[in-house]
């Protein structure tokens, strides 16, 4: 006989309040309740929301990647660089050192070189430095970098800030870095730079195309939806040159030389074209440019393009007619498209494709380009981005900015801006002699990072606003500690432009402040009051310069937000498929793309071609994963994947020691052994400091989108101990 | 599609053809024990708690019979009772003494049913002590006890449906039988991608948050 006696109590009781939030990692936009244990300020547990974009459901990073957040390491106090720690430079060692483990900026090198200070003098100091500059120098000498981690509040107070008190449009963020070359070719071709529909839409798809996109490690939640749709009938074609694990699901797998989409796509056009798979009522009544690009696509055979893609022929057809053929189809991609030196092309490609088959404004039909950042919409939605306004109006168009010297009551610049890449050189050369980074990285996540150090070190003056001691602080006069985004309140739009609400989970650390406070007071330090009492009279501001947003507030977006553009919040969950009878910019404009190759090919000395990106448990660069322990424990280290043959060839064993060099730097890396990655190609994941993917990278950029080419450098592999 | 129109106890319920009769319950307000289901997932009625009466020779699961024209549900007679009693029985007989979801987050189903039907002697040897199931700790993220799974397959489902990571399958036979990871191996040497979906829709102890082991979680308001 067994008696239930009942559970015996634990050994320790925590006191927790729980809070419904967002997962702060990726553009998914997951809803989350967080568990907090309300004694020890830091979260427990967490369990997924029914959210619009995850059902409930999580991945690692939503569900386990919350620590980083009560990490022992969080700045708590304003810190001045000392004066004996002049002339500026990285004070932490880039390589891993022997007996030293990697991982983040070495504290215990980087402190002594700091002050502890108050946050009037914090505060003071850096308004006063910048005012001398901006007073010396012009505004055009002063230059901000936002996060598309931040809120939309934040990015909107950011930019009025560098606006309206700097006197520049110098303020960008890494949506330069991830999506600015799909950004370019859907403005350029629809006026309108966001998803036409929603993830879970490709649910009522026949076809989905996912190109350049790894949705299993990046939008893990996404891909759990696409494989539903796959598991019920919709045919996936991946496309990739390293085969994402989504491939298992696939109806037809394309595995393409890097830097070679413009031939595939153009094939694929060619195809549709030649066999009138066309939606022929789509492309009259709704496009412009058609005759020009079936001119462009004419000589573009599929077996022409097998031999620039390596794609066989006879699947570019395959392809092309499941595409053709499809009642509805999706289009799927993201930084393998993005990140390349012709961005902008191989998604203009992508755009020809989805109109002239009429795959657009109906239910299972759309454009997606996946969206990294948890709040890279919203970022650059709120105008983190130097040409524009909030809602991408032009800053060169004088009537619009009348409007915002109205708004704002001070005079602005007609002068676009300079962008990331283009700041960062202009650091170099002395033109931008201030800078206010906001939860940014540029030392990790920019390429060439040699001449990243160049860049900071040169700078005057510069303020790193973080919640940790990152890479690019090391080279700050001033380093304000900031709130993360469990301590914070604000709005994020996510990937499938749904704006929802994420709510303060934990208390402030120490004397660290919260981030739209914190540009308040650097505002009104510098002579421009700028007060609010809430969040919430941010966002109203910012919706009222932002049509989108403009019938959507905090209490409007409650606790499962909308999508934009959502008439009356009211009745209304917003639009999931917009554009079903227009176009912002009337027609859809097909913009032709040739085939160019990439500039930095392989050679004899650099013979292989690296691709970086990002794995499962990690973000960016870092910062926030690798001080999380359950992230960091499953994958500490950063490894290159090579393929089994080029392995062979060079006498590389799986787990051995490598150097990895390209023009610009060498560094050293653990091998991944396997043939996921096609031969003559490696993929080095960007996240780790200690093997430093963009010390390798080419900075060139895309002509329109102004993006580097982060998917395609010329390298050499070689045994360490070789090289040694 | 065609409605069809039944009786839950005693109350007049119409349906689209084909809802099953635990979703109509659910609708018209009546609540059918389940275990093994959850309305994100596809039912498999294997732990048979929602067993009702519909007039048939046996016990119907309500969570996977489709409702009839004209069928007569009854929910909570002394059979249906008895039944969900005895099979509670048998699942508590090798149940752990500690469930881990019990003591961590409070919302062990097995238990919470084992209180609502007055269960507190089990007319059985305990079979935990007699052959233990064992337990497995090689996850960073999730404990393993697979003496409180009660196959019950949600994490299954969980792992392969929800989330298409296809890691999660049953192995062994009779009373062997166990979830297991790829080809039964330990879950944190697996392919695992530790997305935590198995440990979310689990309803036992078998499947917990590591972090919160040994540690109660008390709302603030109850402290
Ligand atoms: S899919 Fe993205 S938003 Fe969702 S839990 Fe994972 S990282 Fe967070």
């Amino acid at each position: 006989m067994k008696q239930l006696t009942g559970t015996p109590p634990a050994e320790s009781t925590v006191p927790t309040r729980r809070v419904d939030t967002l997962c702060p990692y990726c553009g998914v936009g997951c809803a989350v309740t967080y568990i907090a244990d309300t004694q020890r300020n830091r979260i427990i547990h967490a369990e997924g929301r029914n959210g619009a974009a995850n059902a409930g459901r999580l991945c690692v990073k939503g569900r386990y990647g919350h620590d980083y957040a009560s990490h022992r390491q969080r700045l708590t106090r304003p810190l001045i660089r000392r004066d004996d720690a002049y002339p500026k430079g990285a004070l932490s060692p880039m390589e891993e050192r022997p007996g030293k483990p990697g991982g983040p900026v070495e504290e215990s090198a980087v402190l002594p070189h700091f002050r502890e200070a108050s946050w009037d003098e914090a505060l003071d100091l850096v308004a006063d430095r910048l005012l001398a500059i901006r007073e010396r120098d012009g505004g055009d000498a002063l230059a901000g970098f936002g996060s598309a981690k931040g809120s939309n509040e934040e990015a909107y107070l950011f930019q009025k800030l560098v606006r309206a008190v700097f006197g520049t449009n110098n303020v960008d963020h890494c949506t330069r870095l991830c999506h600015a070359s799909s950004v370019a070719a859907l403005l350029e071709g629809l006026g309108s730079a966001a998803v036409t529909n929603v993830v879970r839409d490709v649910a009522r798809a026949d076809v989905a195309l996912l190109t350049g996109c790894n949705p299993t490690d990046n939008h893990p939640v996404a891909a759990t939806f696409i494989k539903d749709a796959a598991v019920n009938g919709t045919e996936l074609i991946v496309v990739n040159s390293r085969r994402p694990r989504i491939a298992d699901y696939a109806s037809l797998y394309l595995p393409i030389q890097p830097g070679t989409d413009v031939a595939l796509y153009n094939a694929m056009l060619h195809v549709l074209i030649r066999d009138d798979l066309l939606d022929h009522d789509f492309i009259r009544e709704r496009t412009e440019g058609f005759g020009e690009l079936a001119e462009t696509v004419k000589p573009c055979t599929p077996v022409s393009a097998e031999r620039i893609c390596g794609v066989p022929a006879g699947d570019i057809e395959r392809a092309a007619r499941m595409l053709g053929g499809a009642r509805a189809a999706m289009f799927f991609w993201g930084m393998g498209i993005s990140q390349h030196t012709r961005g902008t092309d191989n998604a203009r490609c992508l755009i020809s494709l989805a109109m002239v088959t009429g795959n657009v404004g109906r239910p299972g039909t759309g454009l997606h380009p996946l969206r990294g950042q948890n709040n890279v919409q919203g970022a650059s939605d709120a105008g983190l981005i130097p040409m524009v306004y909030p809602d991408y109006q032009a800053v060169d168009d004088a009537a619009i900015r009348k409007r915002f010297e109205e708004l704002w009551g001070r005079p602005l610049s007609p002068r676009p801006g300079l962008t990331v890449t283009e700041i960062v050189g202009a650091a170099r050369t002395g033109q931008i002699k201030g800078m206010y980074i906001l939860g940014e990285n540029p030392f990790i996540s920019d390429p060439d990072v040699n001449k990243v150090r160049e860049g900071l070190s040169s700078l005057e003056f510069l303020v790193v606003q973080d919640i940790f001691l990152t890479e690019t602080a090391e080279f700050a006069d001033v380093i304000l500690p900031a709130s993360s985004f469990m301590e914070k309140t604000g709005t994020y739009t996510n990937t499938d432009r749904r704006v929802q609400l994420g709510r303060q989970v934990l208390e402030l650390p120490g004397e660290a402040r919260q981030d739209w406070e914190l540009i308040c007071e650097i505002a009104s330090r510098m002579g421009y009051p700028m007060h609010y009492d809430s969040v919430a009279e941010v966002f109203a501001e910012f919706a009222a310069t932002t049509d989108a947003y403009a019938s959507l507030s905090h209490a409007a977006l409650g606790e499962w937000g909308r999508w934009y553009p959502c008439s009356d919040p009211e009745t209304s969950e917003g639009e999931p498929i917009v554009f079903d009878d227009g176009f912002p910019r009337g027609r859809a404009r097909l913009v032709p793309a040739r085939f160019e190759p990439a500039e930095e090919q392989p050679d004899r000395e650099y013979p292989l071609i690296l691709g970086t990106g990002r794995v499962l448990e990690h973000w960016h660069t870092g910062t926030m994963t690798r001080r999380s322990r359950v992230l960091d424990t499953l994958a500490p280290e950063a490894e290159v994947e090579l393929h089994e043959q080029d392995a062979e060839r060079l006498g590389i064993a799986d787990g051995q020691q490598v150097r990895v060099s390209s023009r610009r730097g060498t560094i050293v890396i653990r091998a991944r052994v396997g043939t996921d990655v096609l031969p003559g190609t490696v993929f080095i994941p960007m996240h780790f400091k200690e093997a430093c993917a963009n010390l390798l990278t080419n900075p060139s950029v895309d002509p329109w989108g102004k993006i580097p080419g982060f998917k395609f450098c010329a390298v050499r592999v070689e045994s360490a101990q070789a090289a040694a | 599609m065609t409605d069809v129109t039944l009786r839950i106890d005693g109350m007049s319920v119409t349906v689209p053809a084909g809802t099953t009769i635990w979703d109509a319950a659910r609708d018209a307000g009546i609540d059918i024990p389940v275990l093994c289901h959850d309305p994100r997932m596809a039912p498999v009625g294997v732990c048979r708690l929602c067993a009702v009466d519909v007039g048939g020779r046996t016990l119907a699961a309500a969570c996977v019979r489709a409702c009839e024209e004209g069928m007569e549900v009854r929910t909570s007679t002394e059979q249906v009772q008895q039944d969900r009693r005895t099979l509670l029985d048998l699942l508590l007989s090798d149940y752990p003494d500690v469930s881990r979801r019990e003591r961590s987050t409070g919302d062990d189903a097995l238990l919470a049913q084992a209180r609502k039907h007055g269960i507190s002697n089990i007319p059985y040897p305990d079979g935990s002590r007699a052959s233990p199931r064992g337990e497995d700790h090689s996850s960073q993220v999730i404990t393993v006890d697979h003496q409180a799974c009660i196959l019950c397959d949600r994490c299954i489902r969980g792992c392969n449906e929800l989330q298409h990571n296809d890691v999660l399958t049953r192995s062994g036979k009779g009373y062997r039988t166990r979830i297991a990871f790829d080809l039964d191996t330990p879950m944190g040497e697996s392919t695992c991608v530790a997305c935590g979906e198995c440990a979310a829709v689990c309803p036992t102890g078998a499947l917990t948050n590591r972090a919160l082991d040994g540690i109660a979680l008390v709302s603030e308001e109850e402290t």
